[in-house]
C-alpha cells in the first residue's frame, strides 16, 4: 500500500514544486513574448517576500492582505523591471535579425545587472541575514490527516497555486490580455498588424509573470518563517530549470516539470544532505539541455 | 568519365512535409547546370542536402565518386564543395580579407599550434591564397574595409571569393543574380563563365530566366520536391511539365 | 618588428616601473591590490577568449576557476607539491575537466550554452561545498602555501605580485597570438555565423573545445594564483556572483580584446578600492557599471571592432600582399 513515508515525501515535494511552478510560468510567459531570459525574475519573488514582512511589520494587517500588498509589489517591480532593463533595448527590433541575437544577448545581461543591483539594494537595506517574519504570521502549525502530517502553510500554498493558476488560464483564454498574450508570443510582427498595442501586451506579461513570483515569495516567507535578500537566486534557477525542461513554449510543460523537480529534490534532500538537494536541478538542467534538446515535452525550440 | 556529383534518390522530410523526394540527378566535371522551379520546390534544401548541411531522410550523393551522404558540412566543403547562400552570409563585422580568409582557413585547416609558433609558412599560404581569391573576385581593393560597408552587389562577390578561397571543384551559388539590375547581373553571368572557362564544375539556382538559359548548358526542374525535367535550355523552354509548374505560381518565366 | 619592442615596454612597465610606483605610494596594500587585479586579468582574458572571440556566453567561469584553486590548494597542502608545480597541474586538470564537461555541450548554441556553464557552474560549487571528505566544504583550505622556493625566496606581497605579473604576461603572449593570428579568425568565425563556417571547411566543434579548453587552462592556474598568494579558499570565492563579475570585467573593457579584459579588471576592482569609502557597494558598482556600458557602449571601452577600426583608420594600413598577414598588430 502507500508507503506514508513516500507519500510525505511526495507532497513536500508538490509543495516545493508549486512554488517553482508559479515562478516557472512568470519565467515561460516573458520567453513566450520576448524570446528573452529574464534574469531578474528571483528578485521578484525575492521583493514579494520582503513587502510582504515590510507590510507586517508596518502595518501588522490580516494575512490575506499581507498577500495582496506582496502581490502588488511584485506588479509593481516587473513593471519597472520591464520599463528599466527591457525596453530600452528593444528599438533595435527592427533591424536585421544578427542584430536581435546581439540584443537578445544584451538583455540577458541587463536583467543580470538589475538583478544585481536590487539584490544588493536589498542587502544594504535589510543585510544580509535571515529576516524572521513575526509569529503570529506564520503558517507552520502542523495538520494531521490520516498518518500524514502538513503545515498549514503546504495548503495556503496548494490553494493559492490553484487559485493563480485557474486564474491564469482564465486569463490567457477568456481575456482580451489573455489572447493578446498568446498571440504575440506567437507572431509579434502578426499580432501588431491586427492592432494588438505589443507595448503593453508585454508589460501585460511582466505584471502577470511578476506577480505569480510574488506570490510564491510571500507564501514561502509565510511558510518557512525567515527571508533573505539572496533567497531569489536559487528558487529562480530552478524555475528557469522547469521551464528549459518543458520545452520553454509550454505553460503547461513548465508546470509538470516543476513539480518533478520539486519531488525530486525533496527525495533527494531525504536521503542526502539539505545541500545536494540543490544540486537536482542543476544536474537536470544540464542533462536536459543535452539529452532533450526539445524539452522533455517536445515544445520544440529554434536555433538563435 | 563519371560526373563530379551525383545525387541518387535523395529525400528529405520534416515531419510530414515531403522537402525534396526521390531527387536524382548529376552535375558533370566542367558542366554548368542550373536548377530552377517556383517557390517552395525544394532547391535550397537540395542544396542544404548536397553540401550535408541538412541530413539526408534517405538517399545519396556521391561527389568524385565518394559518398559524401554522412559526412559533416566541413568535411563536404574541404573535399572541394563550397557554395554561396541565398541570404548572404557575409560576416558584417570583420574584414573583407577576414571574410574571404575564413575559406581559406576551411582548406589548408586551422591548427592552434600554427598560431602559438608563429609558423611562418602556413600564414603565408593563408594570405596568398585569400588575396589571390580576392583578387579573382575583382575586390582587392575593398581588402581592409568592414564587409558590413560593402554595397550589395560586392558582398555578392565577396561571397563568391570566400568560396573561391576553398579552391573548389564545384561552386553552388544559390541565387546569385537576386536583387542586381541588368548590368550587374550580365556582369556577374560573365564572371560565372569565366570560372567555368577555368575548369570549375557550376551548380546554381536562379529565378532571373534569361540569366540561366544563356549560361547553363543544362537545366535541371524542380516542383514540390521532385524533379520534372533535365535537359538543355532549348528542351526545357518547351517542356509542357515545366510551363504548368510555373502557370501556377506567381513566378514570371521571363 | 615592433610587436617585439611592444612586449619589451610591457615588461619594463610590469617589471620595473609599476612595481617601482606601487613601492612608493606605500608598498603592502597596493600590491595586494593589484595582485588581484593581476588574477583577475588573466581570468578574464582567458574567459575573453571563449565568450569575446569564439562568441560562446560561458556563465560558470568562476567554477573552473574554483577546480584550479582547489587543484593547486589540496596538491600543495596534501601532497606538498610547490607552486612551479600546482599552477600548470591547476591548469591541466581544469582544462581536462573543461573539456569533459563541455564536450556534450557543444551542440548548444547561443543562450542555451549559456544556460549549460550556469549549471555546470554550480554544479562545481555545490560540489566543493558539499563534498567535504574531499574538499573540506565550507570551512574551506586553509595555510596554502605561499610562492617560495627554499634558499631563493620567502613568500612576500612582492614575491606574490612578481608571480601574477609574469603569468599575466605570459598568459597575454600567449592568447595574444591565438586571437591574433588567422586561428583567431577562425574562432572568429565561429562566433559571427558558426552555420556558415562549418559550410567553409571550418571544424567548428573542434574549435569550440579547443578554445574552451584554453581558456579553461588559464583559469585553472589564475585559481591556483589565488591560491598561493591569499593562502585561503573557500567555495564562496567561486560561485555564481564571480562568474558575473569576470562577464562584467569584459563586457565594460569590451568584448573580444585582450587589453579590454585587463582594463574592466581594473575598473571594476580597481574602482572600489580607490574609492574606499563604498568599497562596500562594490557590487551594486559592478551592476550598475555593466547596465550602463551595456546601454550606451554595446561594444564596451576597447572592444575588438572599434579598436582595429581604430588602427586601420589611424595608420592607414594598406594589406600589401608582401607583408606577413598573418600577425597582425
Amino acid at each position: 500500500m502507500f508507503d506514508t513515508f513516500f507519500v510525505q515525501q511526495l507532497v513536500n515535494g508538490l509543495s516545493v514544486g508549486l512554488i517553482y511552478a508559479l515562478m516557472a510560468i512568470g519565467f515561460t510567459l516573458i520567453f513566450g513574448v520576448l524570446n528573452v531570459v529574464n534574469f531578474a525574475h528571483g528578485e521578484v519573488y525575492m521583493i514579494g517576500a520582503f513587502a510582504g514582512l515590510l507590510a507586517i511589520t508596518q502595518l501588522s494587517p490580516p494575512l490575506f492582505v499581507v498577500i495582496l500588498i506582496a502581490l502588488a509589489a511584485g506588479a509593481l517591480a516587473g513593471f519597472g523591471l520591464e520599463r528599466l532593463a527591457f525596453r530600452p533595448f528593444r528599438r533595435f527590433r527592427d533591424e536585421a535579425s544578427l542584430k536581435s541575437k546581439a540584443i537578445r544577448e544584451a538583455t540577458l545581461l541587463s536583467s543580470l545587472a538589475v538583478s544585481i543591483i536590487v539584490r544588493e539594494l536589498a542587502e544594504k537595506i535589510f543585510g544580509s541575514n535571515m529576516q524572521p517574519i513575526p509569529q503570529e504570521y506564520l503558517l507552520l502549525s502542523p495538520v494531521q490527516i490520516g498518518p500524514l502530517t502538513f503545515a498549514n502553510g503546504q495548503f495556503l500554498i496548494f490553494g493559492l497555486s490553484l487559485v493563480m493558476l485557474g486564474g491564469l488560464h482564465w486569463l490567457l483564454k477568456h481575456t482580451r490580455t489573455g489572447m493578446a498574450i498568446r498571440a504575440v508570443a506567437n507572431n509579434p510582427i502578426g499580432a501588431a498588424y491586427v492592432g494588438i498595442n505589443t507595448e503593453r501586451t508585454i508589460i501585460a506579461t511582466f505584471v502577470i509573470g511578476s506577480t505569480l513570483g510574488a506570490a510564491a515569495g510571500i507564501v514561502v516567507g509565510l511558510y518557512q518563517g525567515a527571508i533573505f535578500p539572496a533567497m531569489g537566486f536559487a528558487p529562480g534557477v530552478k524555475a528557469f530549470v522547469a521551464m528549459v525542461m518543458g520545452g520553454l513554449s509550454s505553460i503547461g510543460g513548465a508546470v509538470i516539470c516543476a513539480l518533478i523537480l520539486g519531488v525530486s529534490e525533496a527525495v533527494t534532500t531525504s536521503f542526502f544532505a539539505q545541500g545536494w538537494g540543490d544540486l537536482v536541478a542543476y544536474v537536470f538542467l544540464v542533462i536536459t539541455l543535452i539529452f532533450f534538446p526539445t524539452g522533455l515535452f517536445g515544445g520544440g525550440r529554434e536555433r538563435v | 568519365m563519371t560526373p563530379l556529383l551525383e545525387i541518387k534518390d535523395a529525400s528529405r522530410q520534416f515531419g510530414g512535409l515531403h522537402a525534396v523526394e526521390g531527387f536524382s540527378g548529376c552535375v558533370k566535371r566542367g558542366e554548368r547546370v542550373g536548377l530552377i522551379g517556383p517557390n517552395g520546390a525544394g532547391k535550397t534544401t537540395l542544396f542544404n542536402l548536397i553540401t550535408c548541411f541538412t541530413p539526408l531522410s534517405s538517399g545519396a550523393v556521391f561527389f568524385d565518386d565518394a559518398d559524401i551522404s554522412s559526412l559533416k558540412a566541413f568535411q563536404v566543403a574541404r573535399l572541394g564543395v563550397a557554395r554561396t547562400f541565398q541570404n548572404l552570409r557575409v560576416m558584417p563585422n570583420l574584414s573583407v580579407f577576414d571574410n574571404v580568409s575564413i575559406g581559406a582557413l576551411g582548406a589548408l585547416g586551422h591548427s592552434p599550434w600554427a598560431a602559438l609558433f608563429r609558423r611562418h609558412n602556413y600564414a603565408n599560404d593563408i594570405g596568398r591564397r585569400t588575396w589571390e581569391a580576392l583578387e579573382r573576385a575583382g575586390l582587392q581593393d575593398h581588402a581592409s574595409e568592414l564587409a558590413a560597408n560593402l554595397s550589395y552587389g560586392k558582398r555578392k562577390y565577396l561571397e563568391i571569393a570566400r568560396a573561391l578561397a576553398l579552391s573548389p571543384r564545384l561552386l553552388i551559388l544559390d541565387e546569385p543574380a537576386a536583387g542586381l539590375n541588368d548590368t550587374e547581373t550580365a556582369q556577374l553571368g560573365e564572371f560565372v563563365r569565366q570560372l567555368s572557362d577555368e575548369g570549375l564544375s557550376i551548380l546554381l539556382v536562379e529565378h532571373d530566366m534569361n540569366f540561366v538559359m544563356s549560361l547553363c548548358e543544362r537545366i535541371m526542374v524542380m516542383a514540390s520536391g521532385r524533379k520534372i525535367a533535365d535537359g538543355t535550355p532549348p528542351e526545357i523552354s518547351r517542356n509542357p511539365q515545366v510551363l504548368e509548374a510555373y502557370l501556377g505560381s506567381d513566378e514570371e518565366a521571363s | 618588428m615592433d610587436r617585439r619592442i611592444s612586449i619589451f615596454i610591457l615588461l619594463a612597465f610590469v617589471l620595473v616601473a609599476l612595481p617601482g610606483g606601487l613601492a612608493l605610494l606605500g608598498g603592502g596594500y597596493w600590491f595586494r591590490v593589484v595582485t588581484t587585479i593581476g588574477v583577475f586579468s588573466v581570468l578574464t582574458m582567458s574567459a575573453n577568449l571563449v565568450t569575446g572571440t569564439t562568441g560562446l556566453m560561458s556563465l560558470g567561469h568562476a567554477g573552473f576557476y574554483g577546480i584550479g584553486a582547489y587543484t593547486a590548494a589540496l596538491l600543495a597542502t596534501q601532497l606538498h607539491w610547490p607552486f612551479f608545480l600546482t599552477l600548470p597541474a591547476a591548469g591541466l586538470v581544469t582544462a581536462a575537466i573543461g573539456i569533459l564537461l563541455a564536450l556534450p555541450t557543444m551542440r548548444l548554441i547561443g543562450i542555451y550554452f549559456a544556460v549549460a556553464t550556469l549549471g555546470l557552474g554550480e554544479i562545481i560549487h555545490v560540489s566543493l561545498l558539499n563534498w567535504v571528505s574531499f574538499t573540506r566544504g565550507p570551512m574551506g583550505i586553509a595555510a596554502i602555501p605561499g610562492i617560495s622556493i627554499e634558499g631563493l625566496f620567502s613568500a612576500s606581497d612582492i614575491v606574490n605580485y612578481y608571480a601574477v605579473a609574469l603569468v599575466a604576461v605570459a598568459a597575454m603572449v600567449v592568447l595574444g597570438r591565438l586571437t591574433h593570428s588567422y586561428y583567431g579568425n577562425a574562432l572568429r568565425a565561429v562566433r559571427e555565423d558558426d552555420q556558415c563556417a562549418s559550410s567553409m571547411g571550418l571544424n567548428v566543434v573542434s574549435l569550440k573545445i579547443q578554445s574552451f579548453a584554453v581558456a579553461c587552462f588559464f583559469a585553472g592556474v589564475a585559481g591556483g594564483l589565488w591560491a598561493h598568494t591569499t593562502g585561503y579558499i573557500s567555495p564562496a570565492d567561486f560561485r555564481f556572483s564571480e562568474s558575473i563579475l569576470i562577464l562584467a570585467m569584459m563586457v565594460v573593457g569590451g568584448l573580444g580584446s585582450l587589453p579590454g579584459a585587463i582594463l574592466g579588471a581594473i575598473i571594476l576592482l580597481g574602482l572600489p578600492e580607490v574609492l574606499r569609502p563604498i568599497g562596500d557597494y562594490r557590487m551594486i558598482v559592478v551592476g550598475a557599471v555593466m547596465f550602463l556600458s551595456i546601454l550606451f557602449l554595446p561594444r564596451g571601452l576597447l572592444g575588438e571592432t572599434s579598436v582595429l577600426t581604430v588602427v586601420r583608420k589611424q595608420f592607414g594600413l594598406a594589406w600589401d600582399k608582401n607583408l606577413n598577414l598573418g600577425w597582425r598588430q
